[in-house]
C-alpha cells in the first residue's frame, strides 16, 4: 500500500521540479485571451500558434479564455487563432525580449453575421484592446447569450430546454415534459418572438404566433440569443424579449464534425412500457379526399393508429449530427451544411382532476368541485431533423452575398392511455365505479422552413446597404388522431372486490388538423455613418414588407359503436357508425366553422440613430412605425355575425437606449422602448377549440396590447468569461389580453374567451448573474425576481341566507399567467484540457407559478415551485474523439398543480378522489412524473 | 185522475214554455272581427335563399291552415315580434329546418282543435317492442326543434303537439339562435327574464334532452311526454336560473330522468333554480341512458332549491333522487307523499338510488317501515338495502296498463299506445295526496299570452285524478 503512494508521490515531485526547472531556464512567456470580437465572449478551445520561421508551436485556450506559450526563445514571432466557425486572425506579429510576459489578446471575427442590427463593424477589430467584453457589453440593447459552446456542454437537445439556462428564462413544458415555450421575464410565450439569423420566423401552431422552441435541435446553433430591450430597427412586436437562434455559418477553413449518441428514459419498464404505434395510412379526411359532399361511412376510416399499438419496455433514443463546412475559391466562397437528427422517447405518469363548469357554493363560496379524476401515461416520440446550409460569396470587398436555407421537420408520436372515473362524485359511489377509459394515438407533424437571401453592399465610405429577401413556410399537420373510448360499469361488493363489469357506451373518433403559415418578406436598410462634430454617428433607415398567408382546417368525425353493442374487449367487433349518415358528411361536420384563412401584411419603417453624446455615452434612440393590415375569413354560414373581417392598426413605437461606460469593463444602460404584441390568429377568427379545462373560443374584437417597457442594469466584465450583471425592469401593458368566461348556449358550456382587460397590467423585476471562473471550475449563477399585477372580474358563487345561491362579480388581482416571483439558475462547470475532460452540473429553479387562469375566484391553478438538476460531461478519448453524455432530471422532480383551497374543505364526496394531499392549506390537482432521460455518445471534430 | 192531472200540467208547463219562447228577444249586432294583421302565407313553403338559411316570419297562423318550412330553413321570429298560431294550425318542418323564437312565440292550440308543430308523412309505432330505437323514428331528430334565444320573452306551448325535433343544432342555426352548436333540444329556453308556459301539450320523440331550459320563469302543467331522448337526456332538464312549477305531466320511456332541476350555470343576476314538482306520473324511466347511475323520474341536483310531492314512479330504473356531490340545496328542498311501484327487485332496490341522499319520508309509498329488510333501522342515506319486500306491492291499479307487466322488457314500454293511466277506483293511489301545495308561479296568468290555468295540487297521486282534473289527455 505504501509502496504504491510513494512511486506517484515521486513522479509528481519530479515532474514539479522539471517544471520549476524549466520554468528558471527559459522565463520568456506569451500570453493572452482570445475573444469573439462582436460578443466578447472567450473562445475556449481554440488554437494558437506562435510561429518563429519554421518553428511552430501550438496550445490550447482555457476555460477562461486564456492561452499561454512557455518557455519560448526570445525572438519576433507571429500569433495566428484559429476556431470553427470563426475566421482564422491575420498573422500578429510580436517581439519577444528575453525573459519578458508578453500579453497579446487575439480577437476573431465570427464568420456570421447577425441581421437584426445593422451593425457596422469594418474591419477594425483585429485592435487588442485586452478586455474581455461579453457581448452582453457590446450589444446595443440588453440581452443575454448562449455561445455554442456553453450549449455544446448544456445537458440539453433541444433550443427550448437550453433556453432555461438564460437569466430570466423559464419554459413551459409539453405533456411529456418537453420544454416547449419560453417565459421571459414572467411574460409567457404570446408576449415574445422568435427570429432565425434575425428574420423572424412563421409558427406551425394552429392557433397563435408564437413558435414551440423544442423543434430546433441546440446543436445547430452558433449562438442563442435573448434580446429583452428593442432598438428602432428590430421588430416591434415583443414585450417579454425576442428570441434570435443565430445559425452556424460558413467557417474560413475546412471542417467537419460528427456526433452519434443513445439514451434511454428510466420511466420506462416492462411494468411500465412505451406505447408505440405506426402512424394511420389515412393522411387525409374522407372530405378533404372526396369533398365536403362525400357521406362518410365507417369503411371510410382505418384504425391502424389504434390497432398498431405495442409495448416496448425500453426503447433507445438516438441523435445523430454532421457538420461540414469548407471556402472555396481564393475564399470567396463559403458553404456549410449542417444536420441534426434526434430520436428521443420520453414520457410522463399524470394525475389529474378536471374542475366542473362551475364550483359549489356550500360549504364554502366557489368550493372547487371535479368532475373528472383522470389517470394517464403518455408515450411519446419525437422525431426530429434539422437541416441547414449557408452560402455566402464574397463579390468583391464592397459587396457580399448571402444564401440561407433552414428545414426543420419534428414527428412526435403521442399516444395517451387515460382512464377517468367520470361524472365525479355525481355518478360513482362505493358500490358502483364508472369508469372511463380512453386510448388517444396522435401523430404531429411539424414542418419549419425558411430561405433567406442576403446582400451587403458598401454603396460609399459612410453609406451601407443591407437587404434580405424572405421565404418562410410553417406547417403542423395532424392527421387521423385516433381515439377510442369506452365506459367501463363495475358494481362493487361492500369489500371493494369488482363483482361485474359492464363495458359500453363506446365511441371512436378520427381527426385531422392542418395549419400551414407562409410569410414573404423583404428586408432593406441603409446606414450612413458620417462624423458630425468629430463624433461618429450612424443613421439607420430602413424597413420590411411581410405577406403572410395562413391556413387552417379542422375535421373530426365521431362514431359510436352501437348504443346496445357491449364492448368485450375485441375492438374489432364493435358496429361503429355514425348516429346519423348525415353526421359522415363533410359539409355537417361541426369542425368546419373553425377552419380559417388569414391573409395579413405588415409593414413597418424605422429611423435609428446612434451616436456618443459624450464619450463615455452612447445613445441609440428613434422611432419605429408598424403597420398590421389583417383580413380572416372562415367556412361559417352567411347567417354568422363575424365570419370574416379586415383589422388594421398602426403602431408608432419610440425607444431610447443609454449605454454609459463607467470604467474599461463596467456600463450602466437605461432604456425604454414601446412594444406590441400581437393576438393569436385563433383569438381573433371567431373559433371554437378544445382547451385544457375550458373550451375557448376566438373574439375578433380583441385589440392588439401594447407595451411601455423601461430597463436599467449594471454590468461589470472584470476579464474572461467572468460577469456580474445586475438588472431591474418595469412594463406597463396596455389593453392586455386575458381569457374571461362566457356562457355559450347553455350552462354546461361555458367557455373562456380572450378579451382586453380594461386596467393595465403592471411588470416589474430584478435581475442579477454573476460568473466567476477558478481555473478549471467556474460557478454561474442568475436569479430573477419578477412581480406582474393584474386585475380582473372573476365569478363567485356563493349561498346568500335570503337570496340563496346566488352569482355575482368581483376583482381580483393576480400575477399574469405563467410567471414565477423567483426564478434561478446555477451551474458548476469543470473544464480542463489537460485531461480532457468537460463536466456540468446545472440546477434549475422555477418558483410557484400561475400555470391556467379560472374565470372563479380564487380558483386559478398554480404550478408548485419546481426544482431540476441536469448533468453532462465531455471527455477527450483520441485528438479528435470525444465521449460525451447528458442526464436530464436528475432527482426526478414532478410538475405539480394545486388550488389555494383547503382540501381538507372540499365535501366528503370530493375527497374520496382527492388521492395523496401534501398541501393542508391547498388541494393537489395535477402531478406528472418524468423520471430520468439519459442519453450518452461519440463525437468527432476534425 | 191522477193522469189527467198530470197531462194539465205537462199542457200548462208547454203553454208556458211557447210564451217564453215567443215573447223572447232576439238580437243581431253587428260586431266586426279584424282579419289577422300579418297572416302568414300558407301557399308555398317558407322557403330560405341566397345562402341564407333564415327565413323571417312574424304576424298570425290561421286556424285549419297548414304550413310548412323548407328543408334546412331556419324559421326565425325576430326580437320584438310575434309569432301566433292560432288553434288548429298545422306546421310541417322541413327536414332539419328549425323555429327560432328570439321574440314571442305562442302556439294556442285547443282541445277540439290542437296544434302541430312537427313533420309530415311519418308513422308512428308505438308497440312495446315494435321498433328498435335505432330505427324509430321518433329518435332521429328530423328536425332541429323549437330554439328559444337568449331574448325570447315569452314561448307558450298550449293543445300542441311537438314531434321528431333534435337534430343538431350547428354553427348556422346555433349562430342565430345564441344557442350551442351541439345542442339536439327538442325545445330550448335560455332566457331567465322570459316565461316559458307549456299545457296541455304533446312531446313525442326526441335526442338529446328534449325540453332543455338554460334559465327562465316557467310554467309546465298537465303534458304527455313519450319516447324522449335516444341514449341520454333528462325529458325536462332546468338549469341555474330557472324558477317555476312542473305539474300533472306525464312522461312513459325518457331515456333519464323525466324531471331534473339544477343550478348549474347560474348566471349573474339570474335566480336561483327553485322548482316545485307536484301531482307527476313517470312510467319505466331511465333505460335507455347509456351511461349508468343517470337517474329515470325525479332528480335535484347541484345547487337547486324546490320540493316535489304527490308524485308517482312506476317500474323506473331509479326513483327519486337527490344528488350529495354537487349538492343539491337541502336546506330549501322537501319532498313527500311519493308513490314508486316495482316489478322487479333490481327497480325497488333503487327507490333510493344506492350512493345518493334522498331522505325516506313517512309519507311516502311503500312505507318506510313495510319490514325490517326495507329500510333497515340502520339504514343511512344512499346506502344498499333489499327491496325484496315492496317488489310489486301497491298496484296503482291504471285503467288499462296491467301490473306487473307482460311480455317486453321494462325499457320497451315508451310510448302510451292504446294504454290508459288514468285511475280505477280502487287505486291505493286515491286519497294520499298533500293537497296544501302552493304551485310556484312566477309567469303570467293569460289565456293566451301565458299560463291559462294553474291546476291546484291534487288529493290523488299522480297526474290524473279521479275526479277528472289534471291531466287531460
Amino acid at each position: 500500500m505504501k509502496l504504491h503512494l510513494l512511486i506517484p508521490g515521486k513522479i509528481c515531485l519530479t515532474f514539479i521540479f522539471l517544471i520549476t526547472l524549466l520554468k528558471t531556464t527559459n522565463a520568456q512567456t506569451i500570453k493572452g485571451k482570445v475573444y469573439d470580437s462582436t460578443s466578447g465572449e472567450p473562445l475556449t478551445g481554440a488554437s494558437v500558434q506562435a510561429e518563429q520561421g519554421s518553428f511552430k508551436q501550438y496550445t490550447s485556450v482555457n476555460l477562461d479564455g486564456s492561452y499561454t506559450f512557455r518557455n519560448l526563445k526570445p525572438g519576433k514571432y507571429e500569433l495566428k487563432a484559429r476556431f470553427i466557425g470563426y475566421k482564422t486572425t491575420e498573422g500578429q506579429e510580436v517581439e519577444l525580449k528575453e525573459n519578458a510576459t508578453l500579453v497579446v489578446n487575439l480577437k476573431m471575427q465570427n464568420a456570421s453575421t447577425s441581421l437584426n442590427e445593422v451593425k457596422i463593424k469594418g474591419q477594425t477589430s483585429k485592435e487588442s484592446d485586452g478586455s474581455a467584453r461579453g457581448i452582453e457589453k457590446n450589444a446595443s440593447s440588453i440581452e443575454n447569450v448562449l455561445s455554442a459552446n456553453t450549449i455544446q456542454l448544456l445537458p440539453d437537445v433541444t433550443v427550448a430546454n437550453a433556453l432555461q439556462r438564460v437569466s430570466g428564462v423559464t419554459v413551459q413544458r409539453s405533456s411529456s415534459g418537453e420544454g416547449r415555450y419560453a417565459i421571459i421575464r414572467g411574460m409567457d410565450q404570446r408576449y415574445n418572438s422568435t427570429l432565425v439569423n434575425g428574420i423572424k420566423i412563421p409558427s406551425p401552431d394552429p392557433a397563435f404566433r408564437f413558435v414551440p422552441m423544442d423543434v430546433f435541435p441546440s446543436e445547430m446553433l452558433e449562438r442563442l440569443e435573448v434580446i429583452k430591450a428593442l432598438t428602432p430597427s428590430m421588430e416591434g412586436d415583443a414585450i417579454g424579449g425576442v428570441m434570435n437562434l443565430v445559425m452556424k455559418s460558413a467557417p474560413d477553413r475546412f471542417i467537419l464534425s460528427a456526433n452519434v449518441s443513445g439514451g434511454f428514459s428510466s420511466l420506462f419498464s416492462s411494468s411500465r412500457p412505451f406505447s408505440a404505434f405506426s402512424a394511420s395510412p389515412n393522411k387525409n379526411s374522407p372530405a378533404a379526399m372526396n369533398g365536403n359532399s362525400y357521406a362518410a361511412t365507417y369503411s371510410d376510416f382505418n384504425n391502424k393508429a389504434l390497432t398498431s399499438d405495442r409495448n416496448l419496455s425500453n426503447p433507445f433514443s438516438s441523435t445523430a449530427g454532421l457538420t461540414i463546412g469548407d471556402r472555396f475559391f481564393k475564399n470567396k466562397l463559403g458553404v456549410i451544411v449542417s444536420a441534426s437528427y434526434q430520436n428521443i422517447y420520453r414520457g410522463s405518469n399524470s394525475k389529474e382532476l378536471t374542475p366542473n363548469a362551475q364550483p359549489s357554493a356550500i360549504p364554502l363560496p366557489n368550493s372547487p368541485q371535479f368532475s373528472d379524476a383522470y389517470d394517464r401515461t403518455y408515450s411519446t416520440q419525437t422525431e426530429r431533423l434539422g437541416i441547414h446550409n449557408k452560402i455566402d460569396y464574397v463579390i468583391n470587398d464592397k459587396n457580399r452575398l448571402s444564401l440561407y436555407n433552414l428545414y426543420i421537420n419534428q414527428n412526435e408520436f403521442e399516444s395517451r392511455l387515460t382512464s377517468d372515473t367520470l361524472g365525479l362524485g355525481l355518478n360513482s359511489t362505493g358500490l358502483s365505479k364508472q369508469i372511463t377509459i380512453f386510448n388517444r394515438s396522435t401523430l404531429t407533424k411539424q414542418t419549419i422552413y425558411n430561405s433567406t437571401l442576403h446582400g451587403e453592399h458598401v454603396l460609399s465610405n459612410n453609406l451601407r446597404f443591407n437587404w434580405n429577401s424572405v421565404y418562410s413556410n410553417a406547417t403542423r399537420h395532424m392527421p387521423d388522431r385516433t381515439e377510442f373510448s369506452y365506459d367501463a360499469n363495475k358494481a362493487l361488493n361492500s369489500s371493494g372486490v369488482v363483482t361485474t363489469e359492464i363495458d359500453n357506451n363506446t365511441n371512436l373518433t378520427h381527426h385531422w388538423e392542418n395549419n400551414k403559415d407562409q410569410d414573404f418578406a423583404g428586408y432593406g436598410n441603409f446606414v450612413y455613418t458620417p462624423k458630425i462634430a468629430n463624433r461618429d454617428v450612424e443613421f439607420s433607415l430602413g424597413g420590411l414588407y411581410r405577406h403572410k398567408n395562413r391556413d387552417a382546417d379542422y375535421i373530426t368525425y365521431s362514431l359510436t359503436g352501437g348504443k346496445s353493442t357491449l364492448f368485450n374487449g375485441n375492438f374489432s367487433n364493435l358496429p361503429f357508425g355514425f348516429n346519423s349518415t348525415a353526421d359522415g358528411i363533410g359539409a355537417n361536420n361541426p369542425d368546419l366553422q373553425n377552419n380559417y384563412t388569414v391573409k395579413e401584411n405588415d409593414n413597418s419603417e424605422y429611423l435609428q440613430l446612434k451616436f456618443d453624446v459624450v464619450p463615455k455615452l452612447q445613445v441609440i434612440g428613434g422611432v419605429r412605425v408598424e403597420n398590421t393590415y389583417m383580413t380572416y375569413a372562415t367556412e361559417s354560414p352567411l347567417t354568422v355575425t363575424q365570419r370574416s373581417g379586415t383589422i388594421s392598426y398602426t403602431d408608432v413605437l419610440p425607444s431610447i437606449h443609454l449605454k454609459y461606460m463607467l470604467t474599461d469593463n463596467q456600463n450602466l444602460r437605461a432604456s425604454y422602448f414601446a412594444s406590441i404584441s400581437r393576438p393569436g390568429f385563433g383569438e381573433i377568427v371567431p373559433y371554437k377549440v378544445s382547451g385544457e379545462y375550458y373550451d375557448q373560443e376566438g373574439n375578433p374584437l380583441l385589440k392588439h396590447i401594447t407595451a411601455d417597457n423601461y430597463d436599467v442594469r449594471y454590468e461589470l466584465f472584470p476579464g474572461g468569461a467572468d460577469q456580474i450583471l445586475l438588472g431591474s425592469f418595469f412594463k406597463k401593458i396596455h389593453n392586455p389580453i386575458e381569457y374571461f368566461v362566457v356562457r355559450d348556449g347553455g350552462p354546461s358550456s361555458q367557455v373562456i374567451k380572450p378579451q382586453n382587460d380594461e386596467g393595465d397590467a403592471t411588470n416589474y423585476g430584478l435581475e442579477a448573474l454573476v460568473t466567476k471562473f477558478f481555473g478549471v471550475v467556474g460557478f454561474s449563477v442568475n436569479y430573477t425576481y419578477t412581480h406582474s399585477r393584474i386585475t380582473t372580474n372573476k365569478l363567485l358563487y356563493y349561498n346568500d341566507p335570503t337570496l340563496g345561491l346566488q352569482q355575482s362579480f368581483v376583482n381580483e388581482t393576480r400575477p399574469l399567467q405563467g410567471q414565477a416571483n423567483n426564478v434561478g439558475n446555477a451551474s458548476v462547470l469543470f473544464k480542463s484540457a489537460k485531461i480532457g475532460l468537460d463536466m456540468q452540473v446545472a440546477f434549475v429553479f422555477t418558483g410557484e407559478r400561475l400555470a391556467q387562469v379560472s374565470p372563479y375566484y380564487n380558483l386559478d391553478f398554480y404550478q408548485h415551485a419546481f426544482n431540476q438538476l441536469d448533468f453532462s460531461f465531455e471527455k477527450t478519448l483520441a485528438k479528435r474523439v470525444s465521449f460525451y453524455g447528458k442526464i436530464n432530471n436528475l432527482t426526478n422532480t414532478a410538475n405539480k398543480i394545486y388550488l389555494k383551497f383547503p382540501h381538507g374543505s372540499l365535501d366528503a364526496k370530493q375527497q374520496e378522489f382527492l388521492g395523496k394531499q401534501d398541501i393542508a392549506a391547498q388541494t393537489l390537482v395535477q402531478s406528472d412524473y418524468y423520471k430520468t432521460l439519459f442519453l450518452g455518445g461519440f463525437r468527432y471534430k476534425f | 185522475m191522477n193522469k189527467s192531472i198530470y197531462i194539465v200540467l205537462v199542457a200548462i208547463a208547454a203553454t208556458f214554455s211557447g210564451c217564453k219562447k215567443w215573447e223572447g228577444e232576439h238580437t243581431d249586432i253587428y260586431s266586426y272581427t279584424p282579419p289577422a294583421a300579418n297572416p302568414v302565407s300558407d301557399k308555398a313553403p317558407l322557403t330560405c335563399s341566397g345562402g341564407s338559411t333564415v327565413v323571417p316570419v312574424k304576424g298570425t297562423m290561421l286556424s285549419g291552415k297548414t304550413y310548412s318550412v323548407a328543408d334546412g330553413c331556419d324559421l326565425v321570429i325576430n326580437a320584438n315580434d310575434t309569432l301566433l298560431m292560432q288553434p288548429g294550425v298545422t306546421l310541417n318542418m322541413g327536414a332539419g329546418s328549425s323555429l327560432i323564437a328570439l321574440g314571442t312565440l305562442v302556439s294556442n292550440g285547443s282541445k277540439d282543435q290542437p296544434n302541430f308543430i312537427t313533420v309530415a308523412g311519418v308513422i308512428e309505432n308505438d308497440m312495446p317492442g315494435g321498433v328498435a330505437p335505432a330505427t324509430d323514428p321518433a329518435f332521429a331528430g328530423k328536425w332541429k326543434g323549437i330554439i328559444g334565444g337568449p331574448t325570447c320573452n315569452l314561448m307558450v306551448l298550449r293543445w300542441t303537439h311537438v314531434a321528431y325535433a333534435g337534430l343538431t343544432e350547428g354553427k348556422a342555426t346555433s349562430t342565430i339562435a345564441g344557442s350551442g352548436i351541439g345542442n339536439q333540444y327538442s325545445i330550448l329556453f335560455a332566457n331567465y327574464k322570459g316565461n316559458f308556459v307549456m299545457e296541455d301539450s304533446w312531446l313525442y320523440g326526441g335526442v338529446d334532452d328534449p325540453i332543455r331550459i338554460s334559465a327562465g320563469k316557467i310554467a309546465i302543467f298537465r303534458n304527455t311526454f313519450e319516447k324522449n331522448g335516444v341514449s341520454g337526456g333528462d325529458c325536462i332538464n332546468v338549469k341555474g336560473g330557472t324558477v317555476g312549477t312542473m305539474a300533472y305531466n306525464f312522461f312513459i320511456g325518457t331515456a333519464t330522468n323525466g324531471q331534473k332541476a339544477s343550478n348549474k350555470g347560474q348566471a349573474t343576476g339570474a335566480p336561483q333554480t327553485n322548482i316545485v314538482m307536484y301531482n307527476n306520473t313517470f312510467v319505466s324511466g331511465g333505460y335507455r341512458q347509456v351511461q349508468s347511475g343517470r337517474g329515470g323520474c325525479i332528480n335535484y341536483e347541484e345547487g337547486a332549491a324546490g320540493m316535489y310531492y304527490n308524485n308517482v314512479a312506476v317500474n323506473c330504473k331509479y326513483g327519486f333522487r337527490v344528488v350529495g356531490s354537487p349538492v343539491a340545496d337541502v336546506a330549501h328542498l322537501s319532498y313527500g307523499n311519493n308513490f314508486q311501484y316495482a316489478d322487479s327487485l333490481s327497480v325497488a332496490n333503487q327507490f333510493y338510488p344506492t350512493g345518493y341522499i334522498t331522505q325516506p319520508q313517512v309519507t311516502d309509498i311503500p312505507s318506510i317501515k313495510t319490514s325490517a329488510k326495507y329500510l333497515p333501522a340502520n339504514y343511512t342515506l344512499g346506502a344498499i338495502y333489499d327491496g325484496s319486500d315492496v317488489v310489486q306491492k301497491n298496484n296503482p291499479m291504471f285503467l288499462n296498463f296491467p301490473l306487473p307487466t307482460s311480455g317486453h322488457p321494462l325499457a320497451q314500454y315508451s310510448a302510451v299506445g292504446t294504454y290508459n293511466f288514468r285511475l280505477q277506483a280502487s287505486s291505493p293511489l286515491i286519497g294520499k295526496g298533500k293537497t296544501n301545495i302552493q304551485p310556484l308561479i312566477v309567469v303570467p296568468l293569460d289565456k293566451i299570452y301565458g299560463l291559462s290555468e294553474a291546476t291546484a295540487a291534487g288529493s290523488d297521486l299522480g297526474c290524473y285524478q279521479l275526479n277528472g282534473t289534471g291531466n287531460q289527455h
